[in-house]
């Protein structure tokens, strides 16, 4: 019985290859793309699991208060790994201070690279589970030692073994390679961790952080905390246990404002849910698992609305079968299991086609989403999942057809007397409606996501991008050679100027409090930005100066001058500022200009309140502006050159300014991709489907169309007439998404601070669109229909 | 008896009045008849006949098939009862097109849990009996008429039914075609197989044992 159902299903496959090229590829085309939406929503849900433990490892947060706002923040003092550790010790299995991922350099024998590492303390390895290829979790026991990376690994020491061999990081720590361990893998949030050092040769090497521990300090917050908790332990009662222990230990002075709350930050949510707004958590990137989730839904619902559509139209046609098999003794329920076979078929190859396509573009889809995606041949759950999709997808398109099909009454379709019913058509209609709203507002969306990256790229900088270099300065060697170097670069001709800075130009790094003015409120608890900078830096970058002066060699006075941003005197809300003393931790700072806001952050946000001044000893970067008139490549070897001779150990790293500024669109510019990628689908999809059911009504019309011919309609007419309803269809979309897409997106741009507005224009683009793309469709069959020659058409019947 | 029709009304509401189609129908028909249905289009043979096969239900009155009343039956006990012992032959054949001549032949049987073997022997036996051995794997429109109807009445026979429902069964063929086939049905009546015939032609009507003549839905 299931034999003959397949069998009379690809036959009538094959005999109606137009329409069945249309429900397979449209079908397909759907299948792989929610295929591929699923992979990587299994990629993104999966975060961290690499991790055995991870349903109980979480990071130390807080959230601390300032000015009636709550902003969250991942650092923590010192002393806070030890207390933790002494007065809950019962609730944690492990304590993990450490210091934040950043690029060091490692050496062994010549060779230096730069590579992203923490110092840890021991149990980290324990904690993160970390798969050792040698060594073992006790690794970091000894404070000489480092565990590495396979692939650092491999760069230092090929296939050789590591184990015991003599590294330094930064130029100046003598470690011992005590472990290798399996990289960890691109889905997890420490996958840049390169190499792991002991917290303990950290706090010995650096003077700092062993002031920090000798002396207690509770007020600097330099260091990162994770924690493992016991099995029986729920993170909301550590968190709510350990709340104040920051608070409590604070000196006197530092207790302003209220009280900051410490809490446990679960692993499952670094990836997902990193996102907080006045102490309470707003999601993050589970938004984009959500929305594509959804939109995958849609896809495959539009290809499954495809086969109704198409099945339903193609009734006519199977409304005798249907008669004579009820004459010949067939039920209902074996026609509704025919008809579902069917579907089943179709579904069946459009998946096979769909796996293909899915191989095919796995490595493009990897680039435009930054993943690495494999596709899970050997994946038994995979396969499961697969079947089961199968099946509710068959279901879903087949369902329809099959009812509607079986219900037909035998003696009727066999005289001959009967006509598609009105419900069906409207049914169909209905469905095209849902394939357009859909359509329309992915590509309103498509068009808001791409006018608020615009609008954002179009912000002023504040400062000239064009030639600039960033060097970070790694390691110490740089030390007291500025001017040597500066003077060196700018003499070779290969730059045009030379400073340093405490932060990047796209980034900004510290910020502090304690600035007294005139005209302060002594409720006020202000925050602004610190750069340090060196003389050069408002000529090597180009700032704006807007009143007053640039810093300048001439006055030994400047040496505590302070530049504050225009945002800064607003939020200070100081009048002429010009010439004011400002007082910073107990030492006065005379005002001596003010520059143009620069964008370092996201270009989705305000500009944020900065504050400039003179500090050659606190500088991490070197900005360069290269000599426009020399080719950048020439320059930059010049300038490597150079700083190797000053520095022979330490590898030579540079970016471009604008390239990592446009890094801050990567993120939103991957959305955009995607989002595109489906609106474009999402059309093609329902193209498809209006291209079969124009090409069927075409059909159904032919002796009307060779009627009206006959008695003078021009092939204009004609296509008129045929072009019509599915015009009146689009247009009842088009009402319907405008109103869903304008309420969604300006959700969506509630996201950024910094937004564009959605104008008409979006809107009547995406439905001048919509109609063009459904006229020219239709047309293609419309026309064909028209010309058709009339004696032909009416002999037919 | 086979069958009996009593005081049977099936009629359509037009514009507040009602047409009856068929008009207090009274037949018993025994086991081994031939009837004959005739009369002018339009008079109802063809609602009478789907009323018969079941295939139409009626408004008032009772149908009694093999001491079954059909009028009380669910559709589903009524779907096995035709499904057992009624065959249809129709005047366009109504053959399914994407089928070959072996499988639409097969098909009743797939609706009555036959299984593979045995399907295949009653296949091959009814092509053997109407000599279209070598045309089996032909498509309906690869046929002429007269075959595609062969065809028909071959898959009407295949589930051995006790009676057989013929719409014009001749309608569409020439005369030669027309004789054959209604030799045939000769032949069956012999063999003892009941036929109720629809047909316009006063030739093919006297091969039947009786003649019921229809009149705007009332037997004349």
């Amino acid at each position: 019985m299931i034999r003959n159902y397949f069998k009379i299903a690809w036959r009538n496959l094959k005999q109606n290859k137009g329409y069945s090229l249309i429900n397979i590829g449209g079908l397909a085309v759907g299948m792989a793309l929610v295929i591929l939406i699923g992979l990587w929503i299994h990629d993104e849900v999966t975060f961290n699991q690499n991790h055995e433990n991870h349903d109980r490892i979480a990071q130390i947060l807080v959230h601390k208060t300032a000015n009636g706002k709550k902003r969250t923040r991942y650092t923590m003092p010192y002393p806070l790994g030890n207390e933790l550790r002494n007065k809950y010790g019962d609730h944690f299995e492990y304590v993990v201070m450490s210091s934040f991922r950043n690029n060091n350099i490692l050496s062994f024998g010549d060779k230096t690279i730069s590579k992203k590492g923490s110092f840890m303390e021991p149990d980290a390895l324990r904690m993160l589970s970390l798969d050792m290829i040698r060594g073992n979790w006790n690794g970091l026991i000894n404070p000489n030692s480092v565990v590495i990376s396979e692939s650092t690994a491999k760069v230092f020491f090929g296939d050789n073994n590591p184990i015991g061999e003599f590294m330094t990081i930064s130029n100046k720590l003598n470690v011992r390679v005590t472990g290798v361990y399996k990289d960890i893998p691109h889905n997890a949030e420490l996958n840049d961790l390169k190499f792991i050092a002991p917290w303990d040769l950290y706090t010995l090497s650096y003077g700092w952080v062993k002031y920090a521990r000798d002396n207690n300090i509770w007020d600097n917050t330099s260091y990162q905390l994770y924690v493992q908790t016991t099995e029986d332990t729920s993170m909301a009662m550590v968190s709510s246990k350990i709340k104040h222990t920051v608070y409590d230990n604070l000196p006197k002075y530092s207790k302003k404002g209220d009280p900051s709350e410490l809490f446990l930050f679960p692993m499952k949510d670094w990836h997902l849910r990193s996102n907080w707004k006045g102490g309470v958590n707003t999601g993050g990137f589970i938004q984009y698992v959500w929305l594509f989730g959804i939109i995958g839904a849609f896809v495959l619902l539009l290809a499954c609305i495809n086969f109704m559509n198409l099945s339903t139209a193609q009734s006519q046609k199977r409304a005798k079968e249907v008669g004579i098999r009820k004459s010949v003794g067939s039920t209902k329920k074996q026609l509704i299991n025919q008809f579902l076979s069917e579907s089943f078929l179709v579904v069946f190859l459009a998946f096979i086609l769909a796996i293909f396509l899915v191989i095919l573009v796995t490595p493009t889809f990897n680039q435009l989403a930054n993943k690495q995606i494999i596709f899970p041949y050997s994946s038994m759950s995979f396969w499961l999942v697969s079947a089961g999709f199968i099946i509710i997808t068959s279901i879903l398109a087949g369902s329809y057809p099959a009812l509607y099909l079986s219900s037909f009454q035998p003696v009727k379709v066999l005289k001959g007397a009967f006509k598609t019913g009105n419900s069906a058509s409207a049914f169909r209609k209905a469905l095209v409606v849902v394939q357009f709203t859909v359509s329309i507002i992915l590509v309103i969306g498509t068009l808001v996501v791409e006018k608020q990256i615009d609008h954002s790229k179009n912000r002023p900088i504040g400062y000239e991008q064009n030639g600039l270099v960033m060097i970070e300065k790694i390691t110490e060697d740089y030390e007291g050679k500025y001017n040597a170097i500066r003077s060196e670069l700018i003499s070779s001709n290969a730059v045009v100027e030379m400073s340093e800075s405490s932060s990047p130009l796209t980034e900004m790094y510290s910020s502090g409090g304690g600035f007294e003015w005139p005209g302060k409120s002594p409720d006020f608890i202000p925050n602004l930005i610190t750069i340090s900078i060196g003389h050069d830096y408002g000529k090597t970058i180009g700032w704006e100066i807007v009143k007053g002066r640039d810093f300048s060699r001439e006055f030994s006075t400047d040496s505590t001058a302070f530049v504050f941003n225009e945002a800064a005197i607003k939020y200070m809300g100081i009048e002429n500022p010009i010439g004011k003393i400002v007082r910073w931790n107990n030492e006065e700072h005379k005002i001596i200009g003010v520059v143009k806001d620069m964008l370092a952050e996201s270009p989705f946000e305000p500009v944020k309140q900065a504050v400039y001044m003179i500090k050659y000893n606190n500088t991490n970067w070197i900005n360069l502006k290269l000599n426009p008139k020399k080719s950048s490549s020439a320059s930059l070897s010049i300038i490597e050159s150079v700083l190797k001779k000053h520095a022979p150990y330490v590898p030579f790293k540079y970016q471009f300014v604008d390239t990592a500024f446009a890094k801050k669109f990567v993120a939103e510019e991957r959305i955009r991709t995607l989002a595109t990628i489906f609106a474009f689908f999402a059309i093609f999809i329902s193209c498809l489907g209006l291209f079969g059911l124009a090409s069927f009504m075409a059909e159904q019309r032919t002796k009307e169309i060779g009627i009206r011919k006959v008695v003078g309609a021009s092939v204009f007419n004609l296509w008129k007439i045929l072009s019509k309803d599915f015009v009146k269809l689009v247009m009842i979309s088009c009402v319907i998404a405008t109103p869903i897409a304008y309420y969604g997106m300006s959700n969506w741009l509630n996201n950024y601070e910094y937004q564009t507005n959605i104008t008409w224009w979006i809107f009547a683009l995406a439905i001048i669109g919509a109609l063009v793309i459904t006229l020219v469709t239709v047309s293609f069959q419309a026309i064909k229909a028209a010309i058709a020659n009339p004696i032909k058409s009416l002999k037919t019947e | 008896m086979i069958l009996q029709l009593k005081d049977l009304f099936k009629w359509v509401n037009s514009g507040g009045h009602r047409i009856f189609l068929l008009n207090d129908i009274d037949i018993s028909i025994n086991q081994g008849e031939f009837i004959s249905i005739m009369g002018p289009s339009g008079s109802g043979k063809t609602t009478l006949l789907n009323v018969i096969g079941m295939l139409d239900d009626f408004n008032e009155g009772s149908y009694e098939f093999l001491e079954e009343s059909v009028h009380k039956l669910k559709e589903k006990h009524r779907a096995n009862l035709y499904k057992e012992y009624i065959g249809f032959v129709f005047q366009s054949y109504h053959l399914i097109d994407e089928l070959t001549v072996y499988e639409n032949i097969e098909t009743p049987l797939l609706y009555k849990k036959y299984n593979s073997l045995e399907r295949k022997a009653a296949v091959a036996d009814m092509l053997d009996r109407f000599n279209i051995v070598g045309k089996k794997d032909l498509f309906p429109a690869q046929l002429s008429g007269g075959q595609q109807q062969l065809v028909g009445i071959a898959r009407a026979l295949i589930s051995n039914p006790k009676l057989i429902l013929a719409d014009e069964p001749t309608g569409n063929l020439n005369s030669k075609q027309s004789t054959e086939i209604m030799d045939l049905f000769k032949e069956l009546n012999n063999e003892g197989v009941t036929i109720i015939q629809v047909t316009h032609s006063e030739k093919n009507a006297a091969y039947g044992s009786r003649t019921i003549n229809l009149l705007d839905g009332r037997i004349v």
